[in-house]
């Protein structure tokens, strides 16, 4: 090759590389947005058997269940709050989760919440989570948190009281247990479908739990309770209305001016209630709080 | 055109197969073999997923080595037995040389593909019992794989133009493993207050080969459609970055004092 031949190439080079790699950019910009059409969240879980998984770690089984903790994480996380969000891999990556390391204790309360929540919010399996904190208790007897995970969801999930109130007992049994674990198994007991009991128990969640996500739920639950409990107040002015004037109140405003309204006027977003046909009173369509479907107002 | 190329690449062709690298075809089926056989026992349901995520990573993982650890020894070795002087003593450009071993090793690449391709074929038949339209996806997931191979290849070669053997394969790793991530360092961008790191992480977004463009498997296992916009842009796209990398090394070649 000629020593003149040199700089050609170098010179070619300095001159062709600027022009290809604006080409690219170009490229790159348009693969951007062909590869933004293909639907890149697709849920895989190729291994599904815990125990295997467990073998195949070889020893490294609690730093494989951190990494499948991240990935429930990840999993809920991205899915959450979709409207036609599905959470099908949650249960078996909860429970791959718990085999790995049957003490990750974070593991089954986050289980206990969002394997139970209807719609958007979780899986809509409370079976799926009592087996999840039954396997907890298995493995972690001693731990007093997982029975008032269970019974949680045996009252609020389940509606199923009189199992809510044995889960409460037992873990009251638990030396370390708090006080108000017997008083929620009496109270589920005996008035294990009025609001006041489901505030008390979501209450003692968002007071224990050390999970954000757990925490944020729970307070939503609570939201949901405040504004629920101030909606039948509200309705029950409504009706008083009726009985003093021959019609319903058209607003809130109505109902205030006649002295029924009482003083909460505004939900624990901050958001006005507001009067809906017929005298009933609804949250403001701009409030965040999602109503329990289970309990109507009227 | 000069087919000077085209026998340096045939040459290059029959010296990996005398090399047997060729022999890594012999784990890749076995392994096939043992995924088909196993894999109803472990994974309920989305066996072919499984064989298909297998494959096709075993495709790219097994092609990938043999690209970066051949490529980064293409020039050094004819350096070292001194056989690239008795070749540049004959009219043989030196671009042409690169572009040879380039197409040399590519074809390489392409045959074992092929050849693994179709035990893949085999195991997803063994499984399923069947081929559908939808197994095309595989097919176009096989042929991103393939371009992400002519990329390494040239990466590969460029880095050996000028450097070791050991430090090349440690740059081209360096390059593959920053191009797959690609999009997260374009995120990073996303996520910072700093006009400066987003400029920055968007120019090494663009500047980097981004190999995440390449990566199908997901797709070809869920048998989802790609759009033949994908295809084209893809191969536009390996074919530029080719292009840029071996006028590259063509410029560092040939200021190289090889005395």
């Amino acid at each position: 090759m000629s020593s003149a031949n040199k700089p050609r190439a170098v010179y070619f080079a300095l001159l062709a590389i600027p022009v290809l790699m604006i080409g690219l950019v170009m490229l790159q910009r348009d693969l951007d947005t062909s590869l933004s059409m293909l639907p890149r969240d697709r849920p895989e879980l190729l291994l599904r058997s815990g125990t295997t998984l467990k073998r195949l770690s070889l020893g490294y089984d609690p730093l494989l269940a951190d990494i499948y903790w991240t990935r429930v994480v990840q999993y809920y996380g991205s899915r959450v709050g979709l409207p036609k969000a599905t959470f099908n891999l949650l249960g078996p990556l909860l429970d791959i989760t718990t085999t790995l390391d049957p003490k990750l204790m974070i593991a089954y309360r986050f289980g206990a919440i969002f394997l139970s929540e209807p719609g958007s919010a979780g899986a809509g399996r409370a079976d799926l989570a009592v087996d999840l904190v039954k396997k907890g208790i298995a493995a972690n007897p001693e731990d007093w948190r997982l029975y008032q995970d269970l019974g949680l969801i045996y009252s609020i999930h389940l509606k199923d009281y009189q199992k809510a109130s044995e889960a409460y007992l037992q873990g009251s049994k638990i030396p370390q247990a708090p006080i108000y674990m017997k008083v929620l198994a009496a109270v589920v007991a005996q008035k294990g479908d009025e609001m006041e009991t489901s505030k008390l128990i979501w209450g003692e969640v968002y007071a224990t739990t050390q999970d954000k996500l757990v925490r944020q739920k729970a307070l939503e639950h609570l939201q949901a309770l405040d504004a629920e409990l101030d909606l039948k107040r509200l309705n029950q002015g409504s009706e008083d209305y009726w009985r003093k004037f021959g019609r319903y109140p058209t607003t809130i405003q109505e109902l205030r001016d006649a002295g029924l309204s009482g003083e909460k006027l505004q939900d624990p977003t901050g958001h006005p209630y507001v009067m809906g046909p017929n005298g009933v009173p609804q949250l403001d369509p701009q409030s965040p709080i999602v109503l329990d479907l289970d309990k109507k107002i009227r | 055109m000069s087919v000077i190329p085209g026998i340096v690449a045939v040459n290059t062709f029959r010296e990996a197969v005398r090399d047997r690298v060729l022999y890594n075809l012999i784990f890749f089926a076995l392994l096939m073999m043992a995924a088909a056989v196993l894999v109803g026992g472990v994974s309920i349901g989305i066996e072919r997923d499984v064989i298909v995520n297998l494959g096709l990573s075993a495709i790219s993982l097994f092609g990938i080595v043999m690209a970066i650890f051949i490529g980064v020894g293409l020039v050094h070795k004819e350096i070292e037995k001194r056989t690239l002087y008795s070749l540049l003593a004959k009219p043989v450009q030196r671009w042409q040389f690169l572009v040879g071993k380039f197409a040399g090793l590519l074809l390489t690449l392409v045959v074992n593909t092929a050849l693994m391709t179709v035990g893949l074929a085999a195991a997803l038949f063994y499984v399923t019992r069947k081929f559908e339209g939808s197994d095309g996806t595989i097919a176009v997931a096989i042929y991103f794989i393939l371009l992400e191979f002519a990329i390494i290849t040239a990466l590969a070669l460029f880095f050996s133009c000028f450097s070791s053997p050991l430090l090349s394969t440690l740059f081209t790793l360096g390059i593959y493993v920053a191009g797959v991530f690609a999009p997260d360092i374009r995120d990073i961008g996303i996520v910072t207050s700093s006009s400066a790191v987003k400029a920055v992480a968007e120019g090494v977004y663009y500047i980097l080969p981004n190999f995440h463009n390449f990566n199908l498997i997901s797709a070809a296992a869920h048998k989802e459609a790609v759009p033949f916009s994908l295809i084209w842009q893809n191969t536009s796209y390996a074919a530029l970055y080719v292009a840029v990398i071996l006028i590259g090394a063509s410029a560092v070649f040939s200021g190289r004092d090889l005395k």
